[in-house]
């Protein structure tokens, strides 16, 4: 990150500044990150559009303590991800569910096959059945799995963005990825 | 932006899960990619099946002049700021004012009970309360040096 003239140190010179425009291109470009974020934590949309304006005002407030050790991707992401958190914590609801652990671990051995994708993905009822699957996750699970495929964010970056172990987050992924897979074979079958 | 998938993270004890775990990860990198299924079994499909799903992104987002609105608040903030913080300015001063028109008056009534509580200047207190207030200011002015320079 000593890279005097990466975008992001560019970008936040121009903000701490006060060049008009440059806070609105910093909202543009981090805005979506921050939406899938929350979104994915709290669900509600009214709730989660006002938490995305928090964070951007705190991100405005704490901007001068952004001090270049990780990208402001992440940085913004921590914000989002730590103002979400607190939303949860406020209503009481649990992060990741407890007990869990060893949710569809029996599938791991389970050899299926002649499984149609294209024929499953034309199928309104089983992509329906899917994203109920992927909504009825924790939110922490929804959260991550968001994280790593719409954002393509690496392991380490979501980490970094929940202030959780790599290891963690890549047991996250597993457990969710099985769990889902799970869904799908209840629903398609096994050997379809 | 695009990392690489696997970024050297320990791999699970049991042989069983990271053998699907790497199954998984195929399955995600075959679907961002968009390669062709038809050499794939139906463990690795199921599993791009959840990848096109996951790549969706959620309904109902942002407004469209989310930003827009979001910078203005911004940019109207400090004309509020100014207002409150002369507002507080003239308050503080008031306030001095005050307490210097009650010490006038009343100083000298309990003024030398006050002054005996108080450390000697000279005295080894005195030197110590010297030191901590200069290593308070010191620490202070460096913090407003270095925030000023990454200005």
């Amino acid at each position: 990150m000593d890279d005097v003239r990466n975008p992001d140190r560019e970008l936040v010179d121009a903000v701490l500044a006060g060049r008009p425009g440059a806070f609105e291109r910093l909202i543009r470009e981090y805005q979506g990150l921050c939406w899938h974020i929350v979104q994915r934590m709290v669900r509600n949309p009214e709730d989660a559009r006002e938490l995305c304006q928090d964070t951007f005002l705190r991100v405005h407030q704490c901007l001068h303590q952004y001090r270049y050790e990780s990208a402001l991707k992440s940085w913004i992401g921590r914000v989002a991800y730590t103002i979400a958190l607190r939303h949860l914590q406020h209503k009481r609801i649990p992060l990741v569910e407890p007990g869990d652990d060893h949710d569809g671990y029996a599938l791991i051995e389970n050899v299926s096959d002649g499984f149609d994708l294209e024929g499953a993905c034309a199928d309104e009822e089983t992509a329906r059945h899917l994203h109920a699957a992927i909504e009825s996750l924790p939110p922490l699970q929804r959260t991550v799995l968001t994280l790593y495929y719409l954002e393509e964010t690496s392991i380490p970056d979501i980490a970094r963005i929940t202030g959780l172990a790599s290891g963690t987050i890549k047991s996250h992924l597993f457990r969710s990825r099985l769990r889902l897979r799970g869904v799908l074979e209840a629903r398609t079958g096994v050997a379809a | 932006m695009k990392q690489p998938i696997d970024d050297g993270i320990s791999p699970f004890d049991d042989a069983s899960h990271e053998r699907e775990w790497l199954i998984q990860e195929r399955a995600m990198r075959r679907e961002r990619l968009h390669l062709d299924a038809a050499g794939d079994d139906a463990r690795t499909r199921r599993y791009r099946l959840l990848a096109r799903a996951l790549r969706q992104p959620p309904p109902d987002g942002l407004p469209a002049d989310f930003a827009q609105r979001v910078a203005a608040r911004v940019t109207a903030a400090p004309a509020t700021f100014r207002f409150e913080s002369l507002l507080m300015t003239s308050l503080a001063i008031a306030l001095g004012v005050a307490a210097l028109v009650v010490i006038g008056i009343y100083g000298s009534q309990w003024l030398p009970s006050f002054s005996a509580m108080l450390p000697a200047p000279r005295g080894p207190a005195g030197s110590w309360l010297l030191a901590f207030a200069g290593c308070v200011g010191a620490s202070w002015l460096l913090g407003q040096w270095q925030r000023h320079g990454r200005r």
